[in-house]
């Protein structure tokens, strides 16, 4: 990672009175106790607490459903939390919960949706968040709000174009400028910047940016409690760490006190057995189903690979890493941002070129189910045949008989439960959506099946039968490549894991290998490799 | 909880609640719709497709037939008024036929009504130059496929929005219009001649206008609704993501579309020379309007949400027949505009609503 390594020497360089070496100095700025927060059945919190101190950098870590969003979301007054919770800010008790408009005043939080409005420039987006400076007559007085603009901006050294749409920016100013508009009126002092995984949507060179920034806030005066899942990233800003896992607060230390593997199991949990193995049949020796050479996209480098028959690879990493553009670029859904070729020796075995193409005819179930899985205004059926209409012809009217059996025939097969074939899909839950889009790549009859994001925003039951609908199609020789964000889909489902960090193949795990620790730690980039 | 249950009501609710009257919710998960009760004999699913919330606008132009015959029961309730609502308004049709395939994609055509001066202009050229009737409408054709495909360069290939895209070749067409006629009608008696059985002859009584737009609707009818293509267009203007990511060669639909509209208008225009015997350079323009109005007003019937061919055409004939009937009880000459406002802007006004709730119930379910 380019210049991360500056910044983690900056780090080390930081004044001493922010790095106590783990002797308790300050008394917590923020402190919160007994948080605990139920959805439902669900405990998403378990009695957590968290303090934060003054001009201090705080990690909240944790994998994915540990309970961070929702300590995040309680402190910003979106969620009640249950009763018993109690919070202190500078020794001065005050509520959490949803009956304060945006919590205590001196908590400035930033989202991972940074809510901006996209087409205006950084101007308008500062004035939105706080307040334009009006004329006589309720205009709006432009040289001046300018003029506050450019001095809210020049106090943390940040050189921006005050007037280009941030639609044009790069992420990282994006992310910069919705810091500075949540510290407007806080005017130094005491206070914590709640910062949500800000470094999600940035590519790795945009993050040392960032850091500066987060440094510069400290400086005014501040603390920063940083949200993230990324180890490298505490080890380069952080003072001291809370891990989450489970909904429970396991660990809070000093940084320096810890390895990044240490962080590492914190959060997996020492529980686990490091020689776990999920029970998939291993694909050795089948014959090769698809070879991919040199795949290069935004977030890809060159990767290439071999596919076997009946094998389920996965495709792990952090955002950013390239993990979760590989199955786009396979299907050719790209077009010409990306290249490389791709030769499936059961069919001709020809090298085919992707990109000027198009699609490549391997099925492609995509990451964002509304945005570019499902047709909300369409039906079930319509959902489920839209790729295969051609099959479905009777010289050129489209045969309703035919689509109706076949429906049927998916809507049993994988279980879907809706109030009929014609019922819109947006009538269905999440996980029944998620089948509808898997029947409809897996009616293609493709040799080889993409899948993003399989499981996100579906419930337990029906991920576990996804998993099983998985291993019966690669069984019968399916070859399959997951990518996803969730390890427990890794784990669950592939026979064989590339681990991929800047767009290129870091580690590739299989047969024992394939276990919760060691996939963890190589995605994180804390293995000992 | 039987959708086809609740349906008779609401036809007799629909004097008092007219266009507005919610019918079944379809999305509530406990009609069990399952597929041999849907394959059930057709009578079982008629009262469901007579029901207020599919054909409303049936229901309206019915009482707005009824209001008009006992308003003016000399005049109105006559064969040669409902020639007259069919005559006039079998060019509006045809025009918002027109737009409804591009719609269907969400693209915007509004370059129809220009497309139709420009090919009503050709055709009369033509014909008063004394070139054969075959050539002449071939060439008038000719030109508005020539648009079409500007049309798809522009919006498609080039990428600019389609609204603006098109109003601005719409533009470029009455510049070159305009540069070609100076701005004056061209006029023939060459034009009364064979040329004018296009728009004017009849077949056992109904003119041949109105039997090209009952032919299109068919056509488009077949297209959207009984082929793969329909489903694709549909796919490609509710989601092009989502389409283009299931294989729809979205771009290309679209840019078909825009050539099926332009050729569409430019048929318009032909026929609308031919009915005028005359080539007036603003011919087209004012049924843009019309023509969008009933498409919209159409996507709100038989298949809510869905632009389609005999929704807009229950569209046009609703509007055309209020406007025919405000002019036989002589009304005010501001009546027939504010007619057409206010039905829209109640039809309009209850599909949004409809949808609003649909989609919160998306919301709840999620």
């Amino acid at each position: 990672m380019t210049g991360s390594g500056t910044v983690g020497r900056a780090a080390l360089e930081r004044d001493a009175m922010s790095r106590d070496n783990g002797v308790e100095v300050s008394p917590a700025l923020l402190k919160i106790e007994g948080l605990s927060k139920t959805f439902g059945g669900t405990r998403a919190l378990i009695d957590a607490g968290l303090g934060v101190r003054e001009h201090e950098i705080h990690a909240l870590v944790g994998q994915n459903g540990s309970g961070k969003s929702t300590l995040i979301k309680s402190l910003a007054g979106y969620h009640h939390p249950d009763p018993g919770a109690r919070a202190w800010f500078a020794g001065e008790p005050f509520e959490l919960g949803s009956g304060l408009q945006h919590g205590h005043d001196r908590l400035r939080f930033v989202h991972q949706d940074l809510g901006h409005v996209l087409e205006l420039g950084v101007i308008d987006n500062l004035a939105l968040r706080h307040a334009y400076v009006r004329g006589r007559f309720g205009n709006i007085r432009w040289t001046e709000q300018e003029r506050s603009a450019r001095a809210l901006l020049s106090r943390f050294g940040i050189d921006i174009d005050l007037h280009r749409p941030l639609a044009e920016a790069t992420p990282v100013e994006r992310v910069v400028v919705a810091i500075v508009a949540a510290l407007q009126g806080w005017e130094g002092g005491q206070g914590v910047l709640v910062l949500d995984e800000p470094t999600a949507v940035l590519p790795p060179h945009e993050v040392a940016q960032l850091f500066e920034l987060i440094g510069e806030v400290r400086r005014t005066g501040a603390s920063v409690l940083y949200v993230s899942h990324r180890i490298d990233e505490i080890f380069q800003l952080a003072d001291r760490v809370t891990v989450l896992r489970g909904g429970r607060v396991v660990a809070t230390r000093a940084v320096a006190d810890l390895t990044p593997r240490e962080l590492a199991s914190l959060m997996v949990g020492e529980e686990v057995d490091p020689d776990f193995r999920a029970e998939v049949p291993a694909a050795t020796g089948a014959p090769a189903l698809l070879e991919a050479r040199d795949l290069r996209a935004r977030y890809l480098n060159g990767v290439s690979f071999t596919l076997h028959h009946g094998e389920v690879l996965g495709v792990a990493g952090l955002a950013g890493s390239g993990s979760e553009q590989l199955p786009y670029v396979l299907a050719g859904a790209l077009g010409r941002e990306a290249s490389g070729r791709l030769r499936l020796p059961g069919r001709g075995g020809e090298w085919a070129d992707i990109g000027p193409n198009g699609p490549t005819g391997l099925a492609l179930v995509p990451a964002d189910r509304a945005r570019e899985g499902v047709i909300a205004e369409f039906g079930v059926a319509e959902n489920l045949t839209l790729p295969i209409l051609d099959r479905l012809r009777h010289g050129v009217t489209h045969s309703r008989s035919r689509e109706t059996a076949l429906v049927r025939d998916w809507v049993q097969r994988l279980q879907i439960r809706t109030a009929g074939q014609d019922a819109p899909i947006s009538t269905l839950s999440g996980g029944n959506q998620q089948k509808v889009v898997m029947a409809r790549a897996l009616a293609l009859e493709p040799s080889v099946l993409l899948l993003c994001e399989p499981t996100a925003g579906v419930d337990i039951a029906t991920r576990i039968a996804l998993y099983e609908l998985i291993a019966q199609q690669a069984e019968r020789g399916l070859g399959v490549i997951v990518s996803s964000t969730d390890i427990g889909d890794l784990l669950a489902m592939c026979t064989r894991i590339l681990v991929l960090r800047d767009g290129v193949v870091v580690r590739e795990l299989d047969g024992n290998q394939v276990t919760q620790a060691i996939l963890h730690h190589a995605i994180e980039g804390t293995d000992e490799q | 909880m039987n959708p086809t249950m609740s349906s008779p009501q609401n036809i007799s609710a629909v004097g008092a609640a007219g266009l507005g009257a919610p019918g079944p919710d379809t999305a509530s998960p406990e009609t069990t719709a399952s597929a041999p009760r849907r394959q059930a004999a057709a009578w079982v699913r008629l009262p469901d497709a007579l029901s207020v919330r599919n054909i409303g606008a049936i229901y309206v132009w019915l009482a707005i037939a009824v209001i008009f015959a006992i308003w003016a029961p000399s005049t109105f309730p006559t064969w040669a008024t409902a020639r007259q609502i069919l005559d006039e308004n079998a060019a509006t049709g045809l025009m918002a036929l027109s737009v409804v395939i591009p719609l269907c994609t969400r693209t915007f055509d509004l370059s129809v009504g220009f497309i139709a001066s420009l090919s009503a202009v050709t055709a009369s050229y033509m014909i008063a130059h004394g070139v054969p009737v075959a050539a002449a409408v071939a060439i008038a054709m000719g030109g508005a496929l020539l648009v079409g495909l500007i049309n798809g360069v522009v919006v498609v290939v080039m990428g600019v929005d389609s609204f603006i895209a098109t109003l601005a070749t719409g533009s470029l067409i009455q510049a070159f219009i305009t540069l070609m006629t100076n701005g004056i009608a061209i006029t023939s008696p060459r034009l009364a001649g064979p040329f004018a059985t296009i728009g004017q002859a009849s077949i056992g009584g109904i003119t041949l206008p109105v039997i090209y737009t009952l032919l299109v609707a068919l056509v488009i009818w077949f297209v959207l609704e009984h082929t793969a293509t329909g489903r694709r267009l549909y796919a490609t203007g509710f989601n092009p993501e989502s389409a283009r990511l299931a294989g729809v060669r979205t771009a290309r639909l679209r840019f078909a579309s825009l050539i099926v509209s332009a050729l569409l208008a430019g048929a318009a225009g032909v026929v609308l020379a031919s009915t005028l015997s005359s080539g007036d350079p603003q011919v087209g323009v004012p049924y843009l309007l019309s023509a969008y109005a009933a498409a919209f007003l159409g996507a709100s019937q038989l298949r809510p949400g869905r632009f389609n061919a005999w929704g807009t055409l229950i569209a046009v004939l609703l509007l055309g027949t209020g406007v025919v009937g405000l002019g036989l009880v002589s009304a005010p000459n501001w009546a027939p505009a504010m007619f057409t406002g206010v039905v829209l802007i109640a039809a309009l006004g209850i599909t949004g609503a409809k949808r609003r709730a649909l989609r919160r119930g998306r919301g709840h379910r999620l």
